[in-house]
């Protein structure tokens, strides 16, 4: 049996020889490549010392040939010995995969910071945007949306709309004419007439749409422009119902905070005619911004940067509502009995109230827009603000 | 216009605080839009709408305080509003030896009264700082009165130098051809036949109701005055001032109507004010009054039911007509219960019983109508092309398109540059298109009748501030004349999109790689198939505007709905562009009305397909459809599709030839197929179309 038995220890110090560089296995540091290399040779050592044709192999056909009695013990030791090889060879290769796996994971690390990959989306038109956002409001509340011409007779422009030839609205330099006589809409209540022939009474339309008056352009004035108007016809409409109406829209634009205000005003197509403030959403009727309110506003205007040589001379008055704590928004009123016969509509029997305001200059007021020329520029920097 | 405190506690005995006033004037339509001292006075600025000319005075203000307080005006008020002081009556028969009115129908009433023997000179401090108060400048003693009285009456009014009347006598005419007139402001004014004049026996010595002469105005010297109170037509005085470019404060309050009735009281105030602070003898007053207004009356059954009908207030008959009343408006009840209202002659608005129903309501206060919504009605909606359209929005800005709206009038240099889309130019119109009078913008007078040229000029906007990659895209309404009677221009909306520079991705500050012509109309197609066209046809076109061999013209079920492809290189030269852009235009009301087709669907294939490739080398004659439209007229069973794999130029391909890689799709409906058959009907097909197009397959 010692012969045997000198085999297999034979077959041990093999092993041992060629394991020897794994003991006590330091991985820290090692390349990618260093233990790729380590952990190809690691198959190697595995296929040498106890695959087939392996010397551990050999020693277990010994097992038959020793004495009976011997067998038993013979038997246990090439066992012991396998196992001790393989337990070694598996707990480096453990060791071997799992710093591998850590070193691949490690070169494959990404900057998860750059970028997706993904088209650079565009973006509506602040206006489009302001659009929709009041159209849903409205159409939510019963309301059909309504255009229509924007070259248009002085009839519709001017006549039905209680303005006769002569009045100071109709005579003043404001309306576009073209060479054929007619007249470029000066305001969306041409629309009123339009959608009242068309669909009769009751009804109830809000009317967006472009509008034209003769103002060369500046920091305020546009020759173009966007209005909405609302209109709303039916028995027993009273100012109530206006007050209502328009309250309810801002309180949903702005906030149920919102309140509004209406003071006695003129206008031709409507009487009794009012205007309409709404209290500010950005001090919500203080007039003041505190100093927290005030420091997101510089950093909104300057991009992330806060203002600071600017900054001393901001002052506690709230900028949309010139620190009145109102912010004027628009014109309304109950449809002029002229109006309404224009129509073919007898205002004994029908009552009803109209309001109408700019998208341009609500639009300037939310978002703090300093030019409205910038509206029309189409400055992909000023586009890519509005979401 | 700015109203003084101390100047209305004058008039009325008011015992709220200036904040208290301005607060209770501002609620009521005079918007007080700002308050500020003048030594102990406070002074109103206050913005009227066009419809309150009476409140262009003090008087005015104080008749709304009136109403405020519920106080009665004091005697020396009242006297100035109704009664006209003892003058002594000038004989009706001998007037029109000094007035004249030639042409009534433009001067109403013209009143006259004779003022001799004043000595021009400063005015008393007082006067100086009252007129200061209120932003007007001191001039002399009988010019600051006349402002005086017309900023506390509101009647405008004119001093001559009666001396230097030819004739001393006035005649109220229109100007006469040639006629001309230096006014006061120094300028040579040209007139014409339809501005009324007041003349002298010779000549115009004023631009009636607008500006007097500067030949008979006051100087140091005068002693004998000629003090004109008059009322004039509203609208002539308006076209006049327009005509002549002049707008004083006497033209700005005759054109929105001044009270005819109070010419006398406020002659006699300015008579009397001369005597006293210029010395002076009051003379004749001549009062000629020949076209005589009748006041609108309003009949009111129930004013406080009509009140309530329209505004929702109740307010009693009493309260009404309390406010009513205190307002100036004559109130005559009668019998029946219901009220006779007449409006006074300093009111121009107030006609129909929705006029008394705004007087009541304003002053019951528009703060205590209540918020209600009206009762429910039908459902909401949107327009009918809106939904559409909103995808469509929303498809162009998800593929990086950002939304432009640039003005509707455009300059006339673009005329015939650009083609429009067949159907909106009408060509039996004498005029294709819709031209303005003027614009407020150089040269822009043209309603578009493409959307190109906004796109574009905002394409070159962006370029000059260093943003090269740009997609652009609008939606709006071109215009052309109208060859129908009525003749109303023709209205479409229209689709447009621009696009240059490269394909960027968000965030990345550098552009992957160029635009190109497959990009504007990739995005056709998506903006085509947003709203329910996924299969238009883009077929070879020329097109002025587009360069040739990068053109399509785009159709829906064979009708032709737009172009797109690469601007012409010489407009793109005009624009400076260096890198190449693609535009696209297509007529959107023409595409969202026509019919869609209905999704129907197709059962799924029982049994798997088998592709084959096939390349050809082609010159540039053969396109893709081409090759397609072949193996579909073939008819050939088992072939199902025909696909776009790829097409190449360059390396290994002879120049001006080009390798198009096309994918067939066989398949049966009853039997998988053997890759021997399909080789064989394959081999059929790419012989077939290789003979009949003349190209050769690529092995
Ligand atoms: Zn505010």
């Amino acid at each position: 049996m010692a012969d045997e038995r000198a085999t297999v220890e034979a077959a041990r110090e093999a092993f041992d020889r060629d394991f020897e560089k794994f003991n006590d296995l330091n991985l820290n540091g090692a390349s990618l490549s260093d233990i790729e290399a380590m952990r190809r040779e690691m198959g190697e050592i595995k296929v040498r010392h106890t695959g087939k044709k392996s010397a551990l192999a050999e020693s277990k056909k010994l097992i038959g040939k020793v004495a009976p009695e011997q067998r038993g013990e013979f038997g246990q030791f090439v066992q012991s010995v396998e196992k001790a090889i393989v337990e070694r060879i598996d707990s480096a290769e453990s060791a071997l995969n799992q710093s591998l796996s850590k070193a691949k994971t490690e070169a494959e690390r990404l900057d998860v910071t750059i970028p997706g990959r993904r088209p650079r989306t565009g973006h509506l038109h602040p206006i489009t945007i302001l659009r929709q956002k009041i159209e849903d409001i409205f159409v939510s509340m019963g309301y059909a949306i309504e255009d229509d011409r924007e070259i248009e007779t002085d009839h519709y422009n001017f006549d039905a709309l209680n303005i006769p030839p002569g009045h100071p609205a109709r005579e003043s330099q404001d309306t576009f004419y073209t060479t054929d006589g007619f007249a470029l809409r000066s305001q969306t209540s041409t629309v009123q007439i339009r959608a009242m022939e068309r669909r009769g009474v009751p009804i109830r339309i809000i009317a967006p749409g472009k509008v034209f008056r003769r103002d060369t352009p500046d920091m305020t004035h546009v020759p173009m422009f966007h209005q909405i108007e609302g209109l709303c016809v039916d028995k027993g409409i009273t100012m109530a119902h206006l007050k209502g109406t328009v309250t309810e829209w801002l309180k949903r634009m702005y906030g149920e905070d919102t309140v509004t205000r209406f003071r006695p005003s003129y206008f031709p197509f409507t009487e009794p005619s009012a205007e309409f403030d709404f209290s500010c959403f950005k001090c919500h009727g203080t007039g003041r911004v505190s100093g927290e309110q005030r420091a997101a506003t510089s950093k909104e205007i300057d991009g992330g940067e806060l203002l600071t040589a600017h900054g001393s001379q901001l002052t506690d008055r709230c900028r949309p509502c010139k620190g009145s704590g109102w912010i004027e928004l628009g014109g309304s009123g109950m449809v002029h009995p002229n109006v309404l016969r224009a129509c073919g509509v007898n205002p004994q029997e029908y009552s009803g109230f109209a309001f109408g305001f700019g998208l341009e200059r609500m639009a300037a007021l939310m978002f703090n827009i300093d030019d409205i020329r910038h509206m029309f520029e189409n400055d992909v920097r000023f586009l890519e603000q509005f979401r | 216009m700015n109203i003084s405190y101390n100047w209305l506690k004058d008039l009325i005995n008011n015992e709220l605080s200036p904040e208290k006033t301005a607060a209770a004037l501002t609620r009521v339509g005079l918007a007080v839009e700002g308050i500020h001292a003048f030594g102990d006075d406070q002074v109103f600025d206050i913005d009227l709408t066009s419809n309150r000319p009476d409140c262009l005075s003090h008087l005015g203000v104080a008749r709304e305080l009136r109403v405020i307080t519920g106080r009665e005006f004091p005697a020396e008020t009242q006297s100035r509003e109704t009664e006209a002081t003892d003058a002594v009556p000038f004989p009706a028969i001998l007037a029109p030896d000094v007035v004249k009115i030639e042409d009534p129908d433009l001067c109403y009433r013209f009143t006259a009264r004779i003022i001799r023997g004043v000595t021009i000179g400063p005015s008393p401090e007082w006067l100086v700082k009252r007129l200061e108060a209120v932003g007007e400048r001191s001039i002399n003693n009988v010019a600051d009165i006349t402002n005086y009285v017309m900023l506390e009456l509101g009647q405008p009014m004119h001093a001559f130098d009666l001396d230097k009347l030819a004739e001393n006598r006035i005649v109220v005419r229109r100007a006469k051809t040639g006629e001309t007139i230096t006014t006061l402001d120094e300028v040579d004014r040209k007139l014409d036949g339809s501005m009324l004049m007041i003349c002298d026996a010779e000549k115009p010595v004023a631009v009636g109701g607008v500006m007097g002469g500067l030949d008979t105005s006051i100087t140091d010297e005068t002693t004998n005055v000629l003090l004109e109170v008059a009322y004039f037509d509203r609208s002539s005085i308006r076209q006049t001032s327009r005509d002549l470019g002049l707008t004083t404060e006497a033209s700005y309050r005759f054109e929105r109507g001044v009270d005819i009735e109070m010419l006398d009281q406020a002659s006699n105030r300015a008579a009397e004010m001369i005597a006293e602070l210029a010395g002076g003898e009051l003379g004749e007053f001549i009062d000629v009054y020949p076209n005589r207004q009748t006041r609108p009356r309003v009949v009111c059954r129930d004013i406080s039911a009509a009140v309530k009908r329209l505004t929702w207030l109740e307010v009693s008959i009493a309260e009404s007509v309390r406010i009513l009343e205190a307002l100036g408006i004559r109130n005559e009840p009668q019998e029946d219960g219901s009220h006779v209202f007449t409006s006074p002659t300093w009111r121009h608005d107030i006609a129909i019983e929705e006029d008394l129903v705004e007087e009541v309501a304003r002053h019951a206060g528009y703060e205590n109508i209540a918020d209600e919504l009206p009762p429910a009605f039908g459902a909401g909606e949107y327009q009918e092309f809106e939904g559409r359209k909103k995808l469509l929005r929303q498809r162009l800005v998800d593929l990086g398109y950002d939304e432009a709206i640039t003005y509707s009038f455009i300059d006339t240099k673009h005329d015939g540059i650009y083609e429009t889309i067949p159907g909106l130019i009408d060509d039996r119109a004498d005029e294709k298109f819709v031209t303005l009078r003027d614009s407020v913008i150089e040269g822009a007078v043209r309603m578009r009748p493409t959307l190109l040229p906004g796109l574009l000029d905002s394409v070159r906007y962006n370029l000059n501030w260093q943003r090269r990659d740009l997609k652009l895209f609008e939606l709006g309404k071109v215009f052309a004349a109208h060859s129908d009677e009525i003749g109303l221009p023709t209205e479409r909306e229209f689709f447009g999109l621009a696009l240059t520079g490269g394909e960027v991705l968000n965030k990345h500050l550098e552009a992957s790689r160029p635009l190109d012509f497959y990009d504007a109309k990739g995005a056709v197609e998506l903006a085509l198939e947003a709203v329910g066209f996924p299969a238009a046809e883009f077929r070879p076109a020329e097109v002025s505007h587009l360069r040739a061999g990068q053109t399509a013209g785009i159709y829906i079920d064979g009708g032709l709905i737009g172009y797109v492809g690469r601007l012409d290189e010489a407009i793109s030269n005009g624009y400076k562009f260096r890198s190449p852009v693609f535009v696209a235009e297509i007529d959107l009301d023409d595409v969202l009305s026509r019919n869609r087709s209905n999704v129907t669907y197709r059962p799924l294939p029982k049994y798997p397909s088998i592709v084959r490739d096939v390349s050809f080398i082609v010159g540039r004659e053969i396109s893709f459809d081409m090759i397609r439209e072949a193996v579909i007229d073939l008819e050939a069973e088992l072939c199902r599709h025909v696909g776009f794999v790829d097409s190449f130029e360059g390396k290994g391909i002879e120049p001006g030839q080009r390798s198009i890689t096309v994918r067939l799709e066989y398949r049966s409906d009853e039997r998988t197929l053997l890759e021997s058959e399909v080789a064989e009907v394959h081999e059929r097909i790419v012989g077939s179309i290789s003979s009949s197009l003349n190209i050769t397959p690529r092995i």
